[in-house]
């Protein structure tokens, strides 16, 4: 009897920390690649989101509750990513999640987060079909968000610049075998066709491929005067060595990760004037910019970020998120999810000011107009056209649904 | 003609890479009958510790304390993965120990070097020398020429040196060679070493022209493995042509059927050896005998 007595307070008290822990703080779930070829983008996406939350936290938290990050390292692999979407939905209960890095991963985790009524906001991956996966009317809600500018977006955008602005009139692509390399030669090749031009060669290649010889000398005999690139940070390092190596250079102008540090780095000067669509350039052309990046630098011990995009995306993720709970009133999921479709307050984040970035039919944060092109020089990612951001055009807005 | 021949020479350099590490396959299948298959991870360990130590003694001088760290690497593989493996005339524990040796091997890089692509700094000018139209990386050259003098050496080590002489004896016939009174144990454990040191010199061998890191070692050396199959695990010459066969093909293929096939005809050639003569271009054949 005694023992019972004592079994049950032992109960009732742990019952009570458990709740009074759980009443302090809100969980916030964090899956990125901490290691691996896209670990620069994992981690700057991490260390963007972590600035957030810290500044959030500082000033008061959200609905007088402090975020706490559960940071999980998904690997950038499929089934890792799998088991860090259940660890954090069920183990840790978290309220929202806020990552991806790569497509592979997102497509893979976000069914756990959409079953279980969870908003997760993909902050760095860019599969157009990301956000469509469980879009209506195939669900009834959607509970995938995202906070980068989606392929579609910026195979237009590399097509506009390389054919239009540039007026460059034999482009060649060159992708490489993953999902993401060939989706998005896919979305190359359709917004190539839009503006009446064909790819004069297509080539493909692999992971840790060394040599490109053989690519390069087809787009070169194709008469190539430009090349569109799908593909990530080390292999477009080796594109833009073999030019050097063949003695011919001609402009490379390709998706997002002609940004990466592994391209920049390991192509050194060859690697110069590639050019590729941005949603931040490291340039503190605004106020909110200057701060983020003096914090960034500051907090990390850092001068050159890794992946200046991947931590905006990731900053403003979490400032987003921490809006819409507290238009919620709490952690329910559905609530959240209702308050992101409808967010009232204006959320000034890095990348742009977000007035009702999302509605239930659109859960892409950034629209066509927001990316601009940046350039690599000495070693570095910089504005391609400085009058792109000047002045009144610094901040791109969304424009508002009608 | 000048495309063929870029084609061609760019070919050699990717083959010879290739050719260099199939190269110290070789040399513990010669003496052991039993291969490392963390023959890649020998490689990607070299360049990794060639790259910490090339700040301090520059390329040159770091040469020497990779190779001795590659002969240290192979004594251990072969201690702690082959040693108890030839002892109880075991089929295929060698096999899953140098493969789990390799995975540790490589997750250690990981936690030392992070898992990024590093650059490795190019001891010679970075620009292309221009043969005739034909252009090649100075590093490529070096490859080559570095690839081939290793493999002399060895060579010659074995042919002309008595401690060489009883690695030859030892792969001619193990047991002869005991009775003979030649420790094959340490003659094992000897071309492991041997053979880690060549993958530790090729590692630093190619750094400059592939990328460094944890990662590297896996898919050049699963295509080393390939070579070394279509050249014949007993025959040096064999590997270098077989590296060689390999890599034309794969720049030929690429340029003047797809580069998306690049791979396949590799392979289908790896398939046509092993059907028709199992113990590779260059091999000897043997008769197994139980």
């Amino acid at each position: 009897m005694i023992l019972r007595k004592i079994a049950l307070a032992f109960a009732v008290t742990t019952a009570l920390s458990g709740a009074a822990y759980a009443a302090d703080t809100i969980k916030i779930g964090l899956s990125g690649p901490f290691t691996g070829g896209s670990s620069s983008m994992g981690v700057s996406m991490r260390d963007g989101a972590k600035l957030a939350i810290e500044e959030i936290n500082k000033a008061g938290g959200v609905l007088g509750k402090k975020l706490e990050v559960v940071e999980r390292d998904d690997e950038g692999k499929n089934e890792v990513g799998v088991q860090v979407a259940q660890e954090l939905i069920n183990k840790e209960q978290v309220t929202a999640t806020v990552g991806f890095i790569n497509t592979g991963v997102a497509l893979a985790s976000q069914r756990f987060y959409q079953e279980a009524e969870i908003p997760v906001m993909n902050n760095v991956a860019t599969g157009s079909i990301i956000t469509q996966q469980f879009a209506p009317p195939k669900e009834k809600a959607n509970y995938v968000f995202r906070t980068s500018a989606n392929d579609t977006i910026q195979s237009a955008m590399i097509v506009d610049e390389a054919i239009t602005r540039q007026g460059f009139k034999k482009p060649a692509i060159l992708a490489d075998s993953t999902n993401y390399g060939q989706l998005g030669r896919e979305d190359l090749e359709k917004a190539l066709a839009a503006k009446g031009v064909k790819a004069v060669a297509t080539e493909k290649f692999n992971i840790k491929d060394t040599d490109m010889t053989a690519q390069l000398l087809r787009a070169k005999e194709a008469g190539a005067d430009v090349i569109l690139t799908y593909g990530i940070g080390p292999e477009l390092a080796q594109i833009a060595n073999g030019m050097a190596k063949l003695g011919w250079k001609v402009p490379l102008v390709g998706s997002w990760t002609l940004s990466m540090a592994s391209y920049i780095d390991n192509a050194g000067p060859n690697g110069d004037g590639a050019l590729m669509p941005q949603t931040f350039i490291q340039v503190p052309n605004t106020p909110k910019r200057k701060a983020f990046i003096e914090a960034y630098q500051k907090a990390y011990n850092i001068e050159r970020m890794p992946s200046p995009v991947s931590a905006a995306q990731g900053y403003d993720s979490v400032y987003l998120l921490a809006a819409a709970i507290k238009q919620a009133g709490g952690t329910d999921g559905k609530k959240i999810r209702e308050a992101l479709e409808n967010l009232k307050e204006k959320v000034e984040g890095v990348v742009t000011v977000y007035d009702r970035p999302y509605t239930a039919a659109d859960h892409e944060a950034i629209s066509a107009n927001i990316p601009v092109f940046g350039l690599v020089k000495g070693g570095k990612v910089v504005p391609a056209h400085p009058e792109d951001i000047a002045g009144d055009k610094a901040v791109r807005f969304k424009p508002k649904a009608s | 003609m000048q495309i063929l021949l870029q084609l061609i020479v760019s070919g050699i350099a990717v083959g010879m890479i290739y050719a260099v590490i199939a190269f110290g396959y070789q040399l513990t299948f010669a003496t052991s009958k039993t291969l490392n298959f963390g023959q890649g991870e020998a490689l990607m360990l070299g360049a990794l510790v060639g790259l910490s130590v090339v700040p301090f003694t520059g390329y040159w001088l770091m040469l020497p304390i990779v190779l001795v760290f590659g002969l240290m690497q192979g004594s251990v593989v072969e201690t702690l993965g082959v040693r108890q493996a030839i002892k109880t005339k075991s089929e295929a524990g060698w096999i899953m120990a140098t493969i789990a040796l390799g995975i540790i091997f490589q997750n250690l890089a990981e936690n030392i070097w992070g898992r990024d692509d590093l650059r490795f700094p190019s001891p010679l000018p970075e620009s292309p020398i221009s043969v005739g139209g034909v252009n090649v990386l100075p590093m490529e050259v070096l490859v080559v020429v570095g690839a081939l003098a290793m493999m002399l050496a060895v060579e010659l080590f074995n042919r002309r040196s008595i401690y060489g002489k009883a690695v030859v004896a030892t792969s001619n016939d193990r047991d002869a060679a005991g009775l003979m009174g030649i420790n094959t144990g340490v003659v094992i454990t000897f071309s492991y070493a041997l053979s880690s040191m060549a993958a530790a010199f090729a590692g630093v061998l190619v750094a400059p022209v592939t990328l460094t890191g944890a990662t590297m070692g896996s898919a050049l050396g699963l295509k080393a493995f390939a070579v070394a199959i279509i050249g014949g695990l007993s025959s040096g010459l064999g590997v270098v042509v077989g590296g060689l066969i390999l890599g034309i093909t794969e720049t030929m293929t690429g340029f003047y059927v797809s580069t998306g096939y690049k791979d396949v005809p590799g392979l289908i050639l790896l398939l046509l050896v092993l059907s028709f003569k199992p113990s590779g271009l260059f091999g000897k054949a043997t008769i197994k005998k139980v």
